[in-house]
């Protein structure tokens, strides 16, 4: 095992918990699906020493070196799953949250059932493979967000109103609340049915979109972690456009059969031009027309209560980082801003609160109000006291500096900024030349300017 | 070796002035021959040795009415008489005392000795229990701490009564007609005597018994004259009026338990209540052994060390398969040693800590709430390096059985630190001793350094020269004719827990410094009067220590010596001298005790200090420089207040009472706010802003730790000034130090021209711009001296406000999550420095947020019980910014500011902190 083995790479396992034998085993290095695995004793004593401080009531739940992270987790007592990543910045937040959004996918696939009542490991392990897809593009470097801060990816289509019309009524004439439009693994509409799905499938289904091989249509049994892990309901997709998909979860009815290309093209023929431009804004997740300010070279913008998210950093701006490192500097940032200073906790028992378009000051009072009314024990406990909300906090990155060759490190000098109001949430990745303490007059502006997409 | 018991004539080194030398011999003439700590000196020559001052004694008897001094290392088995001696010292003084009360055939024969909590109290021979509360309360017991040496003179001087020169208390015997045994009436109090500081003696009472021996006009001045030396004395009196006595005694009780504890605790005496709260919260340190014999499978061999005992802990230890299983595996896997692992144990998260040396591991576990994990990493390695520099390894202080009281000793303080500090650290500055506070600052590798005065420190420098010059008679060679025993490496003074002065090199203080934190000696002398305090053991310096890298005949090669550390406390100072035997000194043999030359050497230097405390408390006292704001000040509610706070004289005087002249402080401020815009529109204003600031502070204070010394510039300053003679005289004494020391500002003319630029922002009282101070807190590290400053407690206090304390608790939680950044960042950079060649992995390490340099949050509060329904609370929203420079060397500092700064401001608040740490 040389050092370099490991090094950016990213090792899942899952093992049946009673009886520790491997289930499957998914890697990747450096963002892609790699097929080097770890040796069988490294799985064997990883596995070993979670169980032996099981037996003793002692739940490990994560170990560090200098630059890998393990992290543990047994579902349902019967299913562990342990992932192993030297990533550079790994964080036990993003790894928790990342196996629980792998299980969410298990049971999504093969369903809750299976899990907890293994009766044939083989045909188990049979039936998880239709799983790794889904799983290998949650290891790897997505363009989306939603594995790490569990919001559903969206975009803003420039004719909403048009296309969520079209959308309704189609869903009503096929009977059914849930349904929505993907493109490439983003939401563009959804039903208020679909808005109210629970957490993981809310991000589960449309990433499963994109990740599978495109089809005119599919019709596909999937459980509901959250909403029926046990009931497998069927998600059936329809393409209207490249990359551009249709998709109902629905009961036993309507057969697939039942979506004529009459109904299809009553309800979108006439927006085509909207669905059209809807697949240009793709990566860029905001209209074209809405002007953000020059320097801001990427951005996530989170609803916390609607848990929706924009996340791009296709903003223009050729210069500076590739559009990798930025989305990974963003999710750094994302990780470190919610691990330290907002903590996740905190905006759960919110309640929420209509957030006023007006000065920062105003915004601040209602976000203020309601993080009182209804702060969690967890605040409660710490603070005590309303001292010491936070409301904001900026990075500066980079040492500055050349190199020893004169070489311009490329991180150098960029800002990332945050700001919270009510249950918004924006992260800015900002250019090296906008100036330290116009970072937060820039969040704000760009926050409020924002504030009527989400 | 040659102490012949002429402590009496101690030639002090430059004596200021007669009185100066005749306070310090006579206070010498009085002590003992012998000195008070050689009984404690253990069986390694090390010693421990705390002694309060009276004050402190006083309040701590309420507590512990036994207990003078305890010495703490347990390893009693030392040669036979020594053992003897040991064994009567160890007696607590009160039994002593009663013992020679006993020889003199004065102790009535009723006295029995029943437990080993000391004398019984004569009251319970009499049925009091029975008559109800009224009776209970005729007699009382009342503990004063007696110092006769005080006495004496007093008592050559005005021939009193010893009832009056020991007690304070006057009893006129004349006033009635002298019989046998009359009762002895309390007719008045002593102002300042003892029995009046106790607050519990009225007039009319009547003393009964000393000690438990019963007293009265006849006997009394033969008991009291039997008090052998300083000590407690319980005085039990009959109550003339029972319904008196109602007081405030029970708060004053409260308030002092928390500093009585760890004064007990540093006894080395069980606390209960401390250690009760411990009791259920899982934390462990283990020191297992890697390699294991497979031939003799034992059960638990591999653990070598463990702490504690409690059941939690066992849980924890009960687990250790898997911190071994970890530290092989994830070694082989990652190619990088385990740092940490989270546990949950009863749904409870605990982090453990690894530090693997050798074939060893040492593990620390603490619960996560109250140590984060980037806490616990820095405690590890503290750990491990204080237990290096008093032990020289892991292994020599782990492996050797005697040590293990020691160590048990040890890491019950580490735990207590660890876990309550609140509740260990005294109550009177609880709001700044919060958690948060005390482990971000014991954390920090630097010591708060308070900045003083020219004169003072100067005239501080001068003393500590002189002691570290060590040609006084006994330590010259000549003298004697043989080798001195030690050299004076050097010294650093602390001041009420505050670094005032150091004379070391910063490896050196901040091992000192490590040694002391884990000891609780800082808070210990900032709240305490010590009577006395030696400490004295042997060290091991890592600067010292260090293997030369290449014997090289142009480098100075360290001399194979041995070191010692010499503590010595008196009142608020606290003194660490190191002192090096070998090399130029003579070769230290076996294990040799405190030598009464130098120890009596240091405390005389400690009295010479006496002098300058009163300048040290009167700048305690003032207002800091930069000058702070109070949170409160801010809200809206009280703007009005504010309004009139700004405009009238009291808050400009906070601002500028720290300065004597006042009419250039305005073109001073110009010229600040000036050269800052300059800066500003310099062209790397973005950017290289800082670097800018760096550069400017690297003329101040790169000069590779030589002396701490931040006063070349301060000087420079004052001889600017236009002045009176005063300032000449500084002038004189300023040049008279550039002389001896290296100064930056002789580097050269450009230099010095930044220099002045810093030295006239370093002049600002008020760090940030416009009308109003914004500045709430700030903390400023340099890694090159290992200081930090930071406003002193006594400033904070001065802010007092609801709002303005929960701020700084909140500033300093938030620095240690600012700081965690940090540490990423710096490792980042110490790898990114080991692997520059092969540097594969940029484009990788780009995408990491590290190394960060900066990182701001922005906070909002609202007063605490907003009553005001219909309104919403007053919102005042402030950042905590902390920046990290990494060239040229590392500096961390954090600012605490009002929302409504300028921009600018912040860039000066800054450079200001910068200047202040250079």
């Amino acid at each position: 095992m040389a050092e370099d083995g490991t090094s950016g790479a990213v090792h899942l396992l899952c093992l049946a918990a009673s009886s520790g034998v491997p289930l499957f085993c998914r890697s990747s290095r450096g963002g892609a699906p790699s097929r080097h695995q770890l040796p069988f004793s490294v799985i064997g004593s990883l596995n070993g020493v979670h169980m032996f401080g099981q037996n003793l009531d002692v739940t490990l739940r994560s170990a560090r070196t200098e630059d890998t992270a393990v992290v543990w987790k047994t579902f349902h007592d019967s299913v562990t799953l342990i992932v192993l990543s030297s990533e550079p910045g790994c964080s036990e937040l993003r790894l928790e949250r990342l196996l629980e959004l792998v299980f969410g996918a298990m049971v999504l696939l093969v369903g809750l059932e299976e899990l907890t009542r293994i009766r044939n490991v083989e045909r188990l392990k049979k039936e998880l493979r239709a799983t790794y897809g889904l799983i290998d593009s949650l290891l790897g470097d997505a363009e989306l967000a939603g594995d790490l801060t569990q919001c559903v990816d969206c975009i803003a289509p420039g004719d909403g109103p048009l296309l969520q019309e079209a959308l309704a009524g189609f869903a009503e004439e096929v009977g059914s609340v849930f349904a929505s439009l993907v493109v490439g693994g983003r939401v563009v509409v959804g039903t208020e049915g679909w808005w109210r799905l629970g957490s993981p499938e809310a991000v589960l289904l449309p990433w499963l979109v994109g990740t599978l091989p495109a089809q005119a249509a599919r019709d596909y049994p999937v459980y509901l972690p959250h909403g029926s892990p046990t009931v497998p309901h069927r998600l059936l997709t329809l393409m209207l456009l490249p990359r551009l998909e249709l998709c109902v979860l629905c009961g036993p009815q309507p057969p697939l059969s039942q979506l004529e290309p009459q109904v299809l093209e009553r309800w979108w023929q006439p927006v085509l031009e909207p669905l059209r431009a809807c697949l240009a804004l793709a990566p860029r997740a905001i209209p074209a027309g809405f002007s953000l300010h020059p320097d801001i070279l990427g951005l996530l913008f989170l609803h916390l209560e609607q848990k929706r998210a924009f996340f791009t950093v296709d903003l223009g701006g050729e210069e500076g980082p590739s559009p990798r490192t930025r989305r990974r500097l963003l999710r750094s940032f994302y990780v470190l801003v919610t691990a330290t200073h907002f903590p996740p906790g905190q905006q759960g028992s919110r309640l929420p609160r209509e957030c006023r378009v007006g000065s920062p000051k105003s915004l601040a009072h209602v976000s203020l109000f309601s993080s009182e009314a209804g702060s969690s024990e967890e605040k409660a406990e710490e603070q005590g006291c309303p001292t010491g909300v936070p409301r904001a906090c900026y990075v500066v990155s980079g040492a500055a500096a050349k190199g020893p060759e004169g070489r311009e490190d490329p991180g150098a000098g960029l800002r990332l900024v945050a700001i919270q109001a009510g249950p918004r949430r924006l992260l800015l990745l900002v250019s090296p030349q906008s100036p330290t303490h116009a970072l937060r007059g820039l969040a704000t502006r760009t926050l409020h300017a924002l504030t009527p997409f989400l | 070796m040659f102490q012949i018991g002429r402590s009496s004539i101690i030639p002090k080194p430059a004596p200021r002035n007669l009185e100066d030398l005749d306070s310090v011999q006579s206070v010498l003439m009085h002590s003992d021959l012998e000195a008070e700590w050689s009984d404690s000196v253990q069986k390694y020559g090390e010693l421990f040795y705390l002694e309060l001052s009276d004050n402190e004694e006083e309040s701590l008897l309420s507590e512990i009415p036994v207990v003078n001094h305890v010495r703490f290392s347990e390893n009693e088995i030392i040669f036979d008489e020594d053992y003897l001696r040991e064994g009567r010292k160890y007696e607590p003084r009160l039994k002593k005392f009663s013992k020679i009360l006993k020889s003199r055939r004065l102790l009535p024969k009723r006295y029995k000795k029943k437990n080993s909590n000391g004398p019984v109290s004569i009251l319970k021979h009499q049925p009091t229990q029975k008559m109800g509360i009224i009776l209970q309360q005729r007699y009382k017991d009342v503990s004063v701490f007696v110092n006769p040496k005080n006495a004496m003179v007093l008592k050559a001087k005005e021939h009193l009564k010893l009832l009056e020169v020991l007690l304070g208390i006057i009893h006129q015997t004349k006033w009635k007609k002298r019989t046998e045994g009359t009762k002895l009436v309390v007719h008045g109090l002593l102002p300042g005597g003892p029995a009046m500081k106790s607050g519990q003696v009225l007039i009319g009472d009547i003393l009964a018994a000393v000690n438990d021996v019963d007293v009265t006009s006849e006997n009394i001045e033969r008991v009291l004259s039997c008090i052998p030396g300083p000590m407690q004395v319980k005085l039990t009196f009959e109550i003339a009026n029972a319904r008196q006595k109602e007081a405030s005694q029970p708060k004053q009780k409260k308030a002092q338990t928390t500093s009585n504890d760890l004064v007990r605790l540093l006894w080395g005496e069980e606390v209960q209540e401390l250690q009760q709260n411990l009791q259920s919260i899982p934390h462990i340190i283990m020191y297992l052994s890697l390699q294991l014999d497979s031939e003799t499978l034992k059960d638990e061999q591999e653990i070598l060390y463990h702490y504690p005992m409690s059941e939690a802990s066992q849980k924890l230890k009960s687990v250790r398969g898997i911190f071994l299983t970890l530290c092989d595996m994830l070694e082989n896997v990652a190619g990088t040693h385990v740092t940490s692992s989270s546990l949950s144990l009863n749904e409870k998260l605990v982090h453990v800590a690894y530090w693997k040396e050798d074939d060893k591991l040492l593990l620390i576990g603490l619960p996560a709430e109250e140590v984060p994990l980037p806490q616990l990493r820095s405690l590890i390695e503290d750990v491990a390096q204080t237990l290096k520099f008093m032990y020289g390894s892991l292994n020599s202080a782990f492996c050797e059985a005697e040590n293990v009281a020691r160590l048990d000793h040890f890491f019950n303080l580490f735990f207590q630190r660890a876990i309550q500090p609140e509740k260990l650290y005294s109550s009177t500055c609880t709001q700044s001793y919060d958690a948060s506070f005390s482990l971000f600052t014991d954390t920090l590798p630097g010591v708060q350094w308070l900045t003083l005065p020219q004169e003072t420190q100067m005239e501080i420098d001068m003393v500590l020269n002189d002691l570290e010059a060590a040609d006084f008679a006994e330590l010259s060679e000549d003298y004697y004719n043989m080798r001195r025993l030690y050299t004076i490496l050097g010294c650093s003074l602390f001041f009420k827990g505050y670094l005032i002065c150091s004379h070391l090199p910063k490896d050196d203080l901040i091992d000192i410094t490590m040694y002391c934190r884990h000891y609780c000696l800082l808070p210990l002398v900032s709240e305490q009067r010590i009577g006395h305090l030696v400490i004295w053991r042997e060290v091991f310096p890592r600067h010292h220590l260090q293997p030369a890298s290449e014997p090289d005949a142009q480098v100075f090669q360290e001399p194979e010596g041995r070191y010692f550390l010499l503590i010595v406390g008196l009142k608020h100072y606290l003194l660490c001298v190191l002192l090096e035997a070998g090399g130029c000194a003579s070769k230290a043999v076996g294990h040799p005790g405190p030598d009464c030359i130098y120890v009596d050497q240091v405390k005389a230097t400690l009295l010479q200090l006496e002098g300058v405390e009163a300048s040290l408390d009167e700048r305690l006292a003032s207002p800091s420089n930069p000058s702070l704001s109070c949170a409160d000040w801010f809200l809206p509610s009280s703007r009005d207040k504010l309004e009139s706070l700004t405009s009238s004289p009291l808050l400009t005087k906070l601002q500028y009472t720290s300065r004597a002249i006042t009419s250039p402080s305005s073109r001073r401020r110009l010229f600040s706010d000036y050269s800052l815009k300059t800066r500003k529109l310099s062209p790397s204003r973005s950017n290289g802003g800082f670097e800018n600031g760096v550069e400017g502070g690297e003329g101040g204070g790169s000069s590779p730790y030589t002396t701490l010394d931040p006063l070349p510039k301060q000087g420079a300053k004052e001889a600017q000034s236009p002045g009176g003679p005063q300032a000449s005289s500084t002038l004189l004494k300023v040049t008279k130090k550039k002389a001896t020391l290296p100064n930056p500002f002789h580097l050269g003319r450009q230099k010095k021209d930044l220099s002045e630029k810093e030295m006239e922002l370093f002049e600002a009282t008020k760090l940030t711009s416009g009308t109003e101070n914004t500045l709430f807190h700030y903390v400023a590290l340099e890694t090159v001296q290992g200081i930090f400053i930071t406003p002193t407690h006594e400033e904070v206090a001065q802010l007092n406000g609801s709002i303005h304390s929960q701020l700084i608790k909140n500033f300093h939680r938030c620095c240690l999550s600012i700081r965690a950044i940090f540490q990423q960042s710096l490792m980042y950079e110490k790898k990114k420095a080991l692997n520059v060649e092969g540097n594969s992995e940029s484009p990788h390490a780009a995408s990491s947020l590290s190394p960060v340099k900066e990182h701001g949050v922005l906070f909002e509060c609202s007063p605490e019980n907003w009553t005001d329904q219909k309104k919403a609370p007053p919102v005042m929203a402030y950042w905590v910014v902390g920046r990290l420079f990494l060239k040229p060397k590392p500096q961390e500092l954090y600012v605490c500011f009002h929302d409504s700064v300028t921009e600018i401001a912040i860039e000066l608040a800054f450079k200001l902190s910068f200047g202040l740490a250079t």
